[in-house]
């Protein structure tokens, strides 16, 4: 397992030249997973379409993905990256793997490749459910890293399945009569798990530490390997700039995503979230600060607290109550 | 490798020792050590072309009638043993898996050729997949497309062209053959044409569902040692890198302000086919001497290249019936009637068709597959004859659709609306559709 300090100081295959958000999340986490997986072996990722690629990979900008200052001659980071369509991502990436191990099979390659697909939730858990489970269900040797921002945000921040309870989106808008998003988003998690993923992790940069050891246990994982990276997304859920991280960091710790790793035949392990709800901060600290969650929870002026909305205290205590059910059926596998 | 050699190209740096291709080659254990002559249908005939191939490394595959039994073949093989250990046969979840599938192996090893089969609904499946990589560069994917017609209402398992003509737009080298030999030998030398480095465009060589999928005769089987050295003539270590052997990015969006650029650049790789097919056939046919690639056969056609009056134009197996019903014909219309059945539907060579078809009087063409105008070849060979001084009359039927079957009674009811079409002054001739020796539907 690399240190920190040494992780910090290697190149990223995540160049400047993107256009993703400001304070986006997607961003931070492609930092840390290029430096990563700058660790002496070749890299090649496989795209779905998400945020995560039509900003980074436009012609004919500066493509955002490379080895940065290192010339070619270094091939340790040589780099290669496919984008192909919405859902496709773990199916591209599992197609490279094979390619990559059935040359190696007859000595065509000499040294190993690592193989990384990236998605939204959109892709891996809306239209490309398929494709995840069955490359799952297949143990292909990948490593699969799924963005949850929990809407479609290249699109204009539509509905996703892993759209939290109450959350406004544009086609779960807020009204008078619509308390936002009510449909009980899906257990990508369990999903993962019993289709049989060599290793299922929530994980956010937010946590360096721990973010740098699931990603590295992943990459030595020899089924597939699925990580689910909590997203912010400052324009969808209308935050102010500055809190990517600390929202992360909270929407752990309010039980929303939490960190969760599981390695296959071994039990689960839950960390920086609380299983007893009166031991975590209020879901109102996570909710508060995103306008997405304006209909349901809003600041008190005079304590400057946030506080539940009069009149939509059944909505939130909905979404407690999906908080606890979802932590306690993962604190079953741990 | 901390110092490999290294090529820059556009598309960034090629290590072109990243992968030795020369240890693929030698991993190959042939299928035929010999040309031998065995029976077989063509799904069959087209499985065993791939599986000689010692590019074919991996197959991928989801199961759908007609073509079903391309997959089983190849499955069958493999796990025989009789090819070795190392190829792989990926059995995926559906179509579109097939297809994604075939585009991140595509674009990982450009040296090696990826394929699979499908029909109908599954190439609808496959759409959005297929579309990409119609334009991606990747030549070295190809498509065994077993026709079958498209649409579920109502289902029909059998063969048409319905698939094949709807997925023209996808931006392939779409090839139609007849009979087993055919189907064979257009599959070893499609991949010679699609990954010519002026081309880069992926290959669907096709045939008819159940008519040709299914039925079985004669095949020489070429030995292993002569289809490949045939090929390696043809195809050299590509000039791009791929994702294992470069840095390289593959599918990246671009603005309006690039699209046309990038589509433009895809139609001339295309078009780039037409010169380099018959160039690939003579080479065929040169070394196994049977007739290689090209852009229309001339089934029954005077050896002169004279004039016909009558020429009749379709696809597939039914061809074959009309040229040798040709002979009675010419006796009792008194014309001279010539045969063609199309090879290259996409991209379609406008250019070969209004040569061939300039002194012609009047086309009879039969369509096969369902379309919303007076047929899709009819469509294509109007646009050809546009430029000719006096361009022939152009008499659209549709028979044969969802497999039908095209019997003597109804290939005459045919003839004779052609010949009557031929002799009045009018121009737009209405299209018909015929089954079983009667007509069945005219546009009034
Ligand atoms: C087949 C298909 N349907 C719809 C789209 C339009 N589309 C592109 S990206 C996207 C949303 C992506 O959502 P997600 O995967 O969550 O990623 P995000 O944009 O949030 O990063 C949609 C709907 C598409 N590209 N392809
Ligand atoms: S819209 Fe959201 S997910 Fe997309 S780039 Fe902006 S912050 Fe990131």
């Amino acid at each position: 397992m690399a240190k920190i300090i040494d992780i910090i100081q290697r190149e990223s295959c995540f160049q400047p030249g993107s256009t993703l958000c400001a304070g986006c999340m997607e961003s931070i986490a492609f930092q840390n997973i290029g430096k990563i997986t700058d660790n002496g072996k070749k890299t090649i990722f496989g795209l779905g379409t998400f945020c995560g690629e039509v900003s980074t990979l436009q012609f004919p900008n500066p493509v955002a993905w490379g080895r940065g200052e290192s010339t070619p001659e270094d091939w340790t980071k040589s780099f290669g990256i496919l984008h192909h369509v919405f859902e496709s991502a773990p199916t591209i990436t599992e197609a490279i793997r094979d390619t990559v191990d059935v040359l190696s099979s007859v000595g065509a390659i000499k040294s190993d490749i690592q193989t990384i697909s990236m998605s939204g939730d959109g892709g891996a858990l809306a239209i490309g459910l398929r494709s995840l489970l069955h490359t799952i269900n297949r143990q292909a040797r990948i490593v699969s890293f799924v963005l949850v921002n929990e809407v479609f945000a290249n699109t204009g921040f539509q509905y996703s399945p892993s759209a939290s309870l109450g959350s406004d989106t544009s086609t779960t808008p807020a009204t008078e009569l619509h308390p936002g998003n009510m449909q009980p988003p899906l257990d990508y998690l369990g999903l993962a798990v019993n289709a049989g993923a060599g290793l299922v992790a929530q994980v956010s940069p937010a946590f360096p530490k721990y973010f740098l050891k699931v990603v590295e246990t992943a990459l030595e994982c020899k089924g597939t390997a699925v990580i689910f990276i909590p997203s912010p997304c400052i324009t969808g859920w209308k935050f102010a700039d500055g809190e990517t991280v600390e929202l992360a960091r909270l929407s752990c710790e309010t039980g929303f995503f939490p960190c969760f790793l599981k390695k296959k035949g071994q039990p689960a392990e839950i960390k920086f979230v609380e299983r007893d709800a009166a031991k975590r901060p209020p879901v109102e600290h996570f909710m508060g600060p995103q306008q997405r969650f304006q209909h349901l929870v809003r600041k008190n002026k005079e304590t400057g607290q946030f506080e539940v909305r009069p009149g939509k205290e059944a909505v939130v205590e909905e979404i407690r109550t999906w908080i606890q059910t979802k932590l306690d059926a993962l604190y079953r596998m741990a | 490798m901390n110092h490999p050699p290294i090529i820059e190209t556009t598309a960034g740096a090629l290590y072109p020792e990243a992968i030795d291709l020369d240890l693929v080659r030698k991993a190959h254990v042939p299928f035929a050590e010999e040309s031998k002559i065995i029976e077989a249908d063509g799904n069959t005939a087209a499985a065993y072309a791939c599986l000689q191939m010692w590019r074919c490394m991996l197959f991928a595959g989801f199961p759908i009638t007609p073509s079903t039994k391309w997959l089983e073949t190849v499955a069958a093989v493999i796990r025989s043993g009789k090819v070795g250990t190392k190829k792989k046969l990926k059995l995926l979840e559906a179509e579109h898996a097939v297809a994604d599938y075939l585009a991140g192996a595509s674009a990982a090893c450009r040296d090696l050729i990826f394929t699979t089969a499908t029909s109908s609904v599954g190439l609808d499946h496959m759409t959005e997949s297929t579309r990409s990589l119609g334009g991606s560069g990747l030549g070295n994917a190809m498509l065994v497309n077993v026709y079958r017609a498209t649409a579920n209402y109502p289902l029909c398992i059998e063969g048409d062209p319905s698939d094949a003509l709807a997925h023209r737009d996808d931006g392939w080298i779409q090839f139609c053959c007849r009979g087993v030999q055919q189907i064979y030998d257009t599959v070893i030398q499609l991949p010679c044409l699609g990954m010519h480095p002026e081309v880069m465009t992926p290959t669907m060589p096709g045939y008819y569902g159940i008519k040709d999928s299914h039925r079985s005769s004669r095949l020489v089987l070429e030995a292993d040692a002569d289809v490949n050295t045939f090929q390696d003539r043809w195809i050299a270590p590509a000039k791009l890198p791929g994702l294992i052997n470069g840095d390289t990015a593959l599918g990246n969006c671009v603005t309006s302000q690039y699209f046309q650029g990038f589509k433009v650049d895809q139609r001339r790789r295309i078009l780039r086919a037409f010169d380099l097919l018959s160039v690939i056939g003579a080479d065929f046919e040169k070394t196994f001497g049977r007739p290689g690639l090209e852009c229309i056969e001339k089934i029954r056609w005077p050896e002169n290249e004279e004039a016909v009056d009558l020429a009749i134009v379709g696809m597939g197996p039914d061809m074959g019936t009309a040229a040798a019903l040709a002979d009675q014909w010419e006796t009792s219309i008194h014309k001279r009637i010539g045969v063609l059945a199309a090879r290259l539907i996409h991209p379609f060579p406008s250019h070969e068709y209004a040569r061939i078809l300039k002194d012609a009087k009047a086309i009879l063409v039969l369509n096969q597959a369902h379309h919303s105008g007076p047929g899709h070849l009819s469509v294509d060979l109007a646009e050809a004859c546009y430029d000719l001084q006096d361009p022939p009359k152009i008499i659209s039927a549709f028979a044969g659709m969802g497999g039908a079957a095209l019997t003597a009674e109804t290939w005459q009811v045919m003839i004779d609306y052609a010949t009557h079409a031929m002799k009045v002054p009018t121009r737009r001739v209405s299209p018909i559709v015929v089954h079983e020796g009667k007509i069945i539907w005219q546009k009034s």
